[in-house]
């Protein structure tokens, strides 16, 4: 196989992965976790939730070495099913991916107003400063601005270090008595595994790295880094969430806050340590934002390319060769989701759909890779998930179950009161499936005829075709 | 399949058509890039040099350490040069294969897109 002059590195595969993941929610989603079991064992929720997503990642991977390419997700469901399918399933998933850009900017909206104070009122501030991050992010795409291999390499490391570092000083300083964890009424398997469920979130994103085999020398690379970042995640988790769980006073574990990590910083270093953890989010969600608009509005000018959006979505800004169009939809539909985190205050309602959604994608892409290998036995894979079609079968049945399971249970604030029952969020999810089911079956035949017939008209230009 | 003879035909005339074509141009302007175009069907390489959006050389078979690596059939290879296939298309169906940063596939499909905006 030839060789580019870039090629990326296995370290830049497993930060770009960890790093999709890692974002200010999940500092809530992990207090959550802990609260929905016991916090001392929320370890096991979460090792539980790792390992499954590890069969996601080897079932992603061998799906990456049969389509090495950015189209993706895409192509799996084309090829296992049918276009209109891949177009369906495929839209739906990244539009209602789009939907944690409210819970995240919700919660950076907090960790902002905890820094400099409450200047207008509440809402409004909350408001501007969830617009200032998604209006700079966007900018920093309309002007074409990529953050350097290197430089993702060094802050995504350093995020990852310091939390390992933090939650090894606590864990040795303040310990972890496990024996009254045990015999808590909270610990069953149902409550490990509902846990499990929303320990998904922990994870979310870490797959958005498919794209990213057509930039490596060897397709198996991407594979491997999303499995080494999936460990590195759980391994990271497992220890921040118990040690953020003892960090934490009684009062502030019921307080409801939307802070958990700030408050924990301070705990243990006073304003500094509170400081340090600001910084951090900050970082963690900008990068996350930045990768998601990157990614998202390449996407948006992909399918318009195809003729799958509307073609207004492709256009190219003359002097940066940015996709201003896709990223301008994608801004307004960031902030107009804000809007709505903002005045409903559902952020959790967001976080638990992003979990189901993300369960609901990994059972599509197990199916996908059963579906394949019986239409094309004989494509070459260079990677191909061990032990015939067990790993994708569990991989349905567990991830279909902690499905349910979300829809099943209800959420509660800290206080144990009720949010709101989860199968609304089965229900908007389905909205959602249901309107980019309509539209795969409606709007893109129309806009593929007119592309017909636009092309129809032209003549070729290609001598002796005509 | 297409033969060598029609690549490059293909290719001499996409040269004039993005170096004539000022918008590209000025959008292209820091783009500087090395790219190999392969046809699996025949197994014959291009390169193609491209300097500061400006595309100033073409030549048969793999020279130098690519950029960029562009896998297709000889059929495809010679419309997309004539403009004659929406590439973006046939990428998202998997029968165009490109090694590239996700920025520089979008800026190859994005020339297509400004000679001929209609394909």
């Amino acid at each position: 196989m030839p060789t580019l002059k870039k090629v990326l590195k296995l370290r830049t595969v497993v930060s770009a992965s960890a790093g999709l993941a890692m974002a200010t929610s999940v500092y809530l989603a992990g207090l959550q976790i802990a609260l929905t079991v016991v916090g001392e064992l929320a370890w096991i929720s979460i090792l539980v939730a790792g390992a499954l997503c590890m069969l996601s990642a080897m079932c992603f991977s061998e799906l990456v070495s049969l389509y090495p390419t950015a189209a993706g997700i895409k192509l799996y469901i084309q090829h296992a099913f049918n276009e209109k399918a891949a177009v369906a399933i495929g839209m739906f998933y990244v539009i209602t991916g789009t939907a944690i850009v409210g819970a995240e900017g919700y919660l950076l909206s907090s960790v902002m107003i905890e820094t400099v104070g409450v200047r207008v009122s509440m809402m409004a501030d909350r408001f501007f400063w969830m617009s200032i991050f998604i209006l700079i992010v966007a900018y920093i795409n309309y002007r074409g601005v990529s953050i350097t291999g290197w430089v993702q390499d060094l802050l995504t490391y350093i995020m990852f270090a310091f939390l390992l570092t933090i939650s090894i000083y606590t864990l040795a300083t303040r310990g972890v008595d496990i024996g009254p964890a045990l015999h808590s009424p909270n610990f069953t398997l149902g409550k490990v595994l509902t846990a499990a469920g929303l320990g998904v979130f922990l994870f979310v994103g870490f797959e958005w790295v498919t794209p990213l085999a057509e930039e490596t020398e060897d397709y198996r690379m991407v594979g491997k880094g999303m499995m080494l970042a999936v460990l590195l995640l759980t391994i990271t988790y497992s220890l921040f969430v118990v040690a953020m769980y003892v960090g934490l006073t009684d009062q502030q574990l019921k307080s409801g806050t939307t802070i958990p990590h700030i408050l924990f910083g301070r705990n243990l270093f006073g304003p500094t340590g509170g400081v340090i953890f600001i910084f951090m989010s900050l970082l963690a969600s900008l990068t996350s934002f930045n990768s998601g608009v990157l990614n998202f509005s390449r996407f948006g000018y992909a399918m318009a390319r195809a003729n799958i959006l509307p073609r207004v979505f492709s256009k190219l800004h003359p002097d940066y060769a940015t996709p201003w169009v896709a990223i301008l939809g994608l801004t307004i539909f960031a902030l107009a989701l804000c809007a709505f985190t903002l005045f409903s205050g559902q952020f959790m309602f967001i976080i638990t759909m992003a979990a189901a959604l993300e369960c609901f994608i990994y059972v599509v892409v197990s199916i996908c890779v059963i579906r394949l290998r019986k239409k094309y036995p004989d494509q070459e894979r260079s990677y191909k998930v061990p032990f015939g079609k067990l790993i994708p079968v569990v991989n349905i049945v567990v991830f279909s179950g902690l499905m349910l399971g979300i829809f099943a249970d209800t959420t509660r604030d800290s206080l144990g009161k009720i949010m709101f029952k989860n199968y609304w969020v089965a229900v908007v999810m389905a909205v959602f499936a249901l309107v980019m089911t309509a539209y795969a079956f409606v709007v893109v035949p129309r806009l593929q005829q007119a592309a017909r017939q636009r092309a129809s008209q032209r003549k070729r230009r290609r001598p002796g075709q005509s | 399949m297409a033969a060598t003879k029609d690549i490059m035909e293909a290719l001499a005339d996409y040269k004039e058509q993005c170096n004539n074509n000022q918008r590209l141009r000025r959008m292209q302007r820091d783009w500087s890039k090395l790219l190999h175009f392969v046809a699996k069907d025949t197994g014959d390489s291009f390169t193609m040099e491209v300097v500061k959006g400006e595309i100033i050389a073409n030549e048969e078979g793999a020279r130098g350490v690519p950029d960029i690596i562009v896998t297709a059939t000889s059929e495809d290879m010679c419309d997309m040069f004539w403009g004659d296939l929406n590439p973006a298309q046939k990428y998202l169906d998997g029968e165009i294969l490109v090694k590239a940063s996700p920025e520089d596939v979008q800026r190859i499909d994005a020339i297509t897109m400004i000679i001929w905006p209609e394909s």
